[in-house]
């Protein structure tokens, strides 16, 4: 080993390819988003070098304010949803008292493979204000509580989270599953004997022992919230108005609709940075030290 | 154990190299949906050198597909030794093609509009047709009404155009009107009746694709032309400010309108194709397109349908301002790449595809607004509504622009976010003329 940690050629050599990709996928164009961000920039001429001008005006925009607090209410719903109903899933399915989980297992799992754009048409039939499933099941109970869903500028951001959120809650619960099946059986068996019910057994040794697997679940989920893009695409444009708009989607508008993107990279540049801290504070407070069953 | 660690990494870089290949095949495959426009023709005699050119047009339905192909053919007959290679022009906002003048891969003609002119311009990405027009004598196979297609605001011109001036139209179901005793509105008040007495029977009373915004920005431009004539083309150049009285009014009335249940459920959301459904089939009373609409209505409701004048805020200013037109056109159409190997010829192709593209347009389709003159008898007679508009073409007083026709981006962008905003009820005249305003260019 000494030998082989002592050759630091074969180790360049070795690290050289990922290395190598690395910088060339991710490395290069973060930092290209960063330095074009400093730009006044159509995307296609010259440009002019204008410091942080492009930032000082993103603080000062209103929609970017928007656009921060609708990545984070996305982010908080679908945190809790996919996460909580993922938990309570997981270890439904978990427990081998309970009949159909092999069929469970798989249809939770469904919505994760089809396509954004087909889960995205199929919710937009559901929320649909004349016609939509949701109304009508209100109608059918005599109730008068219809709504414009995603018409209206203050229910629309959450209407179309419950979407991500019910589309990716099977991702989470593939994920918590794996990790209540990693806890060994004899720590279940030793609860047990001691007299630990079934919920005790969770709440004392599944969760605090799934700690890594929950911390993963987290940044998938508030990163993924926070850099939304897709739903609101194809199911309100960022509309009504700009009452949908993300950090992404406000990249995207600067971009390519108005043909700002040194603008659209300042966007970006917060983001990656919001993202960055949102990571940093998980790995901070979850699950500090490696644990070894 | 070197020889060991080389072999690996040649291994790896094999593997790499092999990945990468996989990746530009894919991508190349994404280029080959261009349709080619072999000749199948009996090749004459070839005079020229053949020459093959790229092409980058709008490719989608009857109305851009078979104008297209006719003008194809009889650039076959004209110039036979010229081949087009056609991709098909993507709806995005002009995305693909500001990659492709990023990336040195422009075709050499282009459809182009307001927008990538102006980006175009200052990149260097677009040829300036200025002494092509003169050596084609272009300027006289134009439409003199439709000069400002071929001109821009710098005086030059950039692309060879077809679609002439085109407008908003508000068209109307008779019979529902009839039905329900509704007076064709004329003024503001008589509008709000038809709302409420519409809504007490359950009809719909204007249908709108709001999901788009272009719309929703020529409805509040409808409403601003009463007083303004010249609408949002005045804010577009830095004219006009959103809190002057002729903005304000259209903002509130709108405002006031939707409240009262103007638009269908969830109007932000609907597309075209449900909005012209409830339409169609004769839910809803009104309906609010471009001219093109004409054909599609025709067809659904025959003569049930037509076209009102904008109601005005009273009976005397409904006279005076029923000739201000909303919509319009601006430079665009077939543009140049500067770095074709062959300008002049690009050019010539591109000026040809023009004429024919909108000779097609006139002859065939029943649609007299395009940008050149045509000298072709009409094959397809124009219905109805499309008569009523040719004869008031000479009356038009004032045209304004569609919310793509505008030139500055920012208040582009801003003013379509707001408009479609103002369709929800829920967002102020002043929230409106807050966030329009932000985004006003200094004048010009």
């Amino acid at each position: 080993m000494n030998k082989f940690l002592g050759n630091k050629t074969a180790i360049l050599l070795f690290i050289m390819p990922a290395l190598l990709l690395y910088t060339v996928m991710v490395f290069y164009p973060i930092a290209q988003t960063f330095f074009r961000s400093m730009y006044e920039w159509d995307g296609l001429s010259e440009g002019t070098f204008i410091w942080f001008d492009n930032y000082t005006r993103l603080f000062q925009d209103g929609l970017f304010f928007t656009s921060v607090y609708n990545g984070l209410i996305f982010a908080v719903i679908i945190t809790i949803t996919q996460i909580g109903i993922g938990s309570i899933l997981a270890f439904a399915v978990a427990d081998t008292k309970f009949k159909g989980r092999k069929i469970l297992r798989i249809s939770f799992f469904i919505p994760v493979v089809l396509s954004i754009t087909v889960v995205c048409q199929l919710w937009l039939s559901i929320y649909n204000g004349e016609y939509g499933l949701i109304n009508k099941v209100f109608e059918l109970l005599g109730l008068e509580y219809k709504q414009d869903w995603l018409s209206s500028s203050k229910s629309a951001i959450i209407a179309i989270a419950f979407v991500n959120a019910w589309q990716y809650m099977g991702y989470h619960f593939a994920l918590l599953l794996a990790g209540v099946k990693s806890v060994p059986e004899q720590y279940m068996e030793a609860a047990r004997i001691d007299g630990a019910t079934k919920l005790q057994a969770i709440l004392k040794i599944n969760i605090p022992m799934m700690a890594e697997s929950y911390k993963f679940c987290l940044v998938f989920a508030i990163t993924g919230g926070l850099n939304a893009f897709a739903n609101m695409f194809i199911m309100t444009s960022g509309g009504p108005g700009t009452s949908t708009y993300t950090l992404t989607y406000l990249m995207y508008r600067s971009a390519f609709r108005v043909g700002e993107f040194g603008y659209g990279s300042a966007a970006a540049a917060v983001l990656v940075i919001e993202c960055l801290i949102a990571t940093l504070i998980i790995n901070r407070l979850i699950a500090r030290e490696r644990i070894s069953y | 154990m070197k020889k060991f660690a080389l072999a690996l990494m040649s291994l790896c870089l094999v593997f790499v190299a092999a990945c990468g290949s996989a990746g530009n095949n894919v991508a190349n495959e994404g280029n080959k949906e261009t349709v080619k426009e072999a000749a199948n023709e009996e090749t004459k005699t070839e005079e020229a050198k053949p020459v093959k050119l790229r092409i980058y047009a709008q490719y989608a339905d009857d109305d851009t597909k078979l104008p297209y192909d006719y003008a194809v053919a009889e650039l076959k007959k004209e110039m036979p030794n010229v081949e087009l290679e056609l991709e098909v022009q993507a709806q995005d906002d002009g995305q693909k093609l500001k990659t492709y003048a990023a990336t040195g891969n422009l075709p050499d003609i282009f459809g182009a509009g307001l927008d990538i002119i102006s980006t175009f311009k200052k990149s260097g990405n677009i040829l300036e047709l200025d002494q092509y027009v003169e050596q084609f004598g272009f300027k006289d196979k134009m439409q003199p009404s439709a000069m400002n297609t071929l001109v821009t605001d710098d005086g030059h011109t950039y692309a060879f155009p077809y679609a002439g001036n085109e407008f908003v139209l508000l068209y109307y179901n008779k019979e529902l009107f009839e039905k329900n005793g509704v007076k064709v509105p004329t003024t503001y008040d008589e509008l709000m009746t038809a709302v409420k007495t519409f809504n007490a029977a359950g009809i719909t009373p204007l249908s709108l694709f709001a999901k788009e915004k272009w719309p929703t920005v020529s409805l509040f431009d409808m409403f601003v032309t009463r007083n303004e004539p010249q609408g949002i083309k005045k804010l577009d150049k830095g004219e006009a400010s959103a809190s002057d009285p002729a903005y304000k009014e259209a903002a509130e009335k709108i405002v006031e309108l939707v409240q009262a249940g103007l638009l269908p459920k969830g109007a932000t959301n609907l597309n075209y194709d449900q909005a012209a459904a409830l339409f169609h089939q004769g839910k809803a009373a009104m309906f609010l397109n471009g001219q093109w609409e004409i054909a599609e209505s025709t067809k659904h409701l025959g003569d049930k349908v037509g076209w009102m004048y904008f109601p005005g805020t009273d009976a005397a200013n409904y006279e005076a301002s029923k000739y201000a037109f909303s919509g319009g056109g601006g430079p665009g159409g077939y543009a140049v790449n500067p770095d074709t190997k062959d300008k002049e010829l690009a050019a010539k192709v591109a000026a040809f595809l023009s004429l024919k593209y909108a000779e097609y347009k006139y002859t065939e389709r029943g649609n007299p607004l395009v940008a050149t003159k045509v000298d072709k008898a009409i094959v397809t007679e124009y219905p109805p509504m499309m008569q009523q508009l040719s004869d008031d073409i000479a009356k038009i007083s004032s045209t304004t622009t569609f919310a793509w026709g505008l030139s500055d981006a920012k208040l582009k962008a801003a003013i379509e976010d707001a408009s479609q905003s103002l369709m929800t009820g829920a967002y102020s005249a002043e929230q409106f003329i807050e966030d329009v305003n932000k985004a006003i260019p200094a004048a010009k």
